[in-house]
């Protein structure tokens, strides 16, 4: 089959029913498209491999391009990569430009993540080739670099992200441990051999909390139920071809900077968007419109935030690095589907990894069409009301632990690490660099004793690697970098 | 800040009980030159030891406050586990077809303070058969049929 895999009728009603799912979750403030996919994992399961991952790649296009709807028509942003696109996008709004904003923000969304496509074909062979030598040493000193930039720039403070990178590698050295075939810390339970899985643990991290802000702010302030100021009256579906010629040079920037960003583990679509939107006021010749209604506030940061995607999928497929939370849970749907993404991958599944383009541009698509089309039923998705959408959530929650292994063990599981995940929350430790250790944790430390082996016993194996001692340097300069920052900012806001 | 030193310590006594838990449960390595299953979850235990200390130590800064707890806001946790928890004891007794709906109502009309019987019952049946179609019969994935309603097979 190869890549017209991704073109079945089954792919392709996978894959749009992924994109739309996504576009509504990321739309709708208070929810965010990592918990769609944590959600939408077990529809995957009884499907085959390529439709199973057009749907995940659908949630992920549809998630970043979602958000910005919200945060023209509310002014409030659907996800947080769509947050620097409320600034300008909510003023043409205001100014009666509602459908001049979205259809700009559709454009640059397409055009960005068609841009970092093309890089990520262009670049991910040739990564995936260097990466094909690296042997244990190597790998584990990437995977450290991985962990530790995601836990330093996960939140502001680097202890706190650190203390979540080491909690998700605690829980995942509960179960057997495989390289000496002895059970860790399961008490003799044989539910507790497989160890919690990672995509119980990402429905218990993603969904869970989630679920209980929403009812704790239902009948509060903080659920200002968006219903009222919806700006829809004027809001017709149209593609402004026109309008962006102008902006096409800044495009093509703002989607570099995207895909730069996207494949830095640990910054991910904000950064991106926040980045390009500064860049694009810093270098227009009318700073002061922004702010006020400028669209090319809107093209700059909805370009930026889908080009992200690309990019992180390159350290994804050739190395087995997630960039963020919403491509360490698509990695761990490629897991449950027996793919193992790496440079292996691209000896052994050359066909998916293909398919994988085409899926993506599938699922633009459909994005333009229902941005164009159906537009004006969409926008009712800012309308429905949260507090029963978590009801409908907790419930899926149920269903998603259960399906994967059939496993009413499961389901108690998510409940225990839901709670976690929400106390975690509450005193402010992030929870994206928990599942990523839970995620890397596993071939951090059987790479790491394999190491060993190999040299026997020796760590000087970890620095005669130029390779990996360059990552290992990189990692005590990211982790210093943060500690010397920190130490810094200290002396503004200290009481003690 | 206070929140801050509390965390620590509560993250010192954690890593405390985990390598107390790692040095009990987990043989160590059988001999020179290997890693064994212990050495791992042991350093993870030191490095939150540190963490913790650290934290406990050295509180950020108090911008970064954490809100107190709300007497609402903890029934609202313990009622939302509390439903998943049951949700899981009846999916294996009861089955889906039972399970759903009865975890719907609850927390409709327990946690979100739904008070109209129709939206109370029309989402839960609503939901349960529309989950029920499209995972068992659109997607074959089975869902729970619980152990104590064979006969509804």
């Amino acid at each position: 089959m190869g890549p017209l895999a991704a073109l079945t009728p089954e792919a392709i009603a996978a894959t749009a029913t992924g994109a739309i799912v996504g576009l509504v979750f990321s739309a709708i403030p208070g929810l965010t498209f990592s918990t769609a996919l944590a959600l939408m994992m077990p529809f995957t399961f009884g499907l085959d491999t390529v439709p199973a991952i057009g749907m995940l790649l659908g949630i992920y296009s549809g998630g970043m391009t979602g958000g910005a709807v919200a945060s023209i028509l509310l002014g409030i942003p659907g996800n947080p990569s769509a947050a620097a696109t409320v600034f300008d996008g909510y003023q043409m709004a205001l100014k009666g430009q509602a459908s001049l904003a979205l259809g700009a923000s559709v454009v640059a969304s397409a055009f960005g993540g068609l841009f970092s496509l093309i890089v990520m074909m262009l670049l991910i062979e040739q990564v995936a080739a260097v990466a094909i030598r690296f042997g244990p040493a190597e790998i584990f000193a990437l995977v450290l670099f991985g962990l530790s930039t995601i836990c330093g720039l996960a939140e502001r403070s680097l202890l706190r992200g650190l203390v979540a990178g080491v909690l998700g590698l605690m829980m995942m050295t509960i179960g057997l441990d495989e390289l000496d075939g002895v059970g860790r810390l399961t008490f003799g339970t044989i539910q507790l051999q497989q160890g919690i899985n990672v995509l119980v643990a990402m429905i218990a991290l993603f969904a869970v909390p989630q679920v209980i802000k929403t009812f704790i702010d239902h009948g509060t302030s903080a659920d200002s139920a968006p219903g009222g100021n919806v700006i829809t009256e004027q809001v017709r579906g149209i593609l402004p071809v026109r309008p962006l010629l102008p902006y096409w040079w800044l495009m093509v920037r703002s989607s570099m900077i995207g895909t730069v960003v996207g494949a830095i583990p640990g910054l991910g679509g904000p950064v991106a968007a926040f980045l390009a939107y500064d860049h694009a006021r810093r270098f227009s010749r009318t700073p002061e419109n922004y702010g006020k209604g400028e669209l090319g506030g809107v093209v700059a940061p909805e370009a930026a935030n889908n080009a992200v995607m690309g990019g992180a999928l390159i350290p994804l497929l050739s190395l087995g690095i997630p960039a963020d939370a919403a491509t360490a849970i698509i990695l761990g749907g490629l897991l449950v589907h027996g793919l193992q993404p790496g440079p292996l991958l691209f000896q052994t599944s050359l066909d998916i990894i293909y398919a994988m383009y085409v899926t993506i541009v599938v699922s633009w698509v459909v994005i333009l069409l229902v941005q164009v089309a159906g537009i004006r039923i969409f926008v009712h998705v800012l309308r429905v009301p949260r507090h029963l959408l978590g009801v409908c959530i907790l419930v899926l929650c149920g269903i998603g632990s259960y399906a994967l292994r059939n496993a009413i063990f499961d389901v108690y599981l998510m409940a225990v690490v839901g709670l976690l995940g929400y106390a975690l929350v509450r005193v402010r430790i992030p929870l994206a660099p928990v599942l990523l250790g839970l995620v890397l944790g596993r071939t951090l430390e059987q790479q790491y004793r394999t190491a060993l082996i190999l040299s026997e016993g020796s760590h000087g194996i970890f620095v005669q690697s130029p390779v990996a001692a360059f990552f290992l340097a990189l990692t005590l300069f990211v982790v210093g970098w943060q500690i010397w920052s920190a130490l810094r900012r200290r002396p503004e806001g200290e009481v003690g | 800040m206070r929140v801050d030193r509390i965390l620590g310590l509560v993250l010192l006594f954690v890593a405390l009980v985990w390598l107390w838990l790692a040095f009990t449960y987990i043989p160590g390595a059988r001999g020179a030159g290997e890693t064994g299953p212990r050495a791992f979850p042991v350093l993870l235990g030191v490095v939150l030891t540190g963490l913790g200390v650290a934290l406990a130590l050295n509180p950020g800064p108090a911008g970064e406050a954490v809100a107190p707890v709300t007497r609402r806001e903890a029934v609202i946790v313990a009622g939302t586990i509390g439903v998943l928890v049951l949700y899981a004891f009846l999916l294996e007794r009861v089955g889906f077809l039972i399970a759903t709906p009865v975890a719907i109502a609850l927390t409709m009309w327990g946690l979100v303070r739904v008070r109209s019987a129709t939206r109370i019952v029309a989402l839960a049946i609503g939901f349960t058969v529309g989950c029920w179609a499209i995972f068992d019969a659109l997607l074959g994935t089975p869902l729970p049929r619980g152990s104590w309603v064979l006969w509804l097979r």
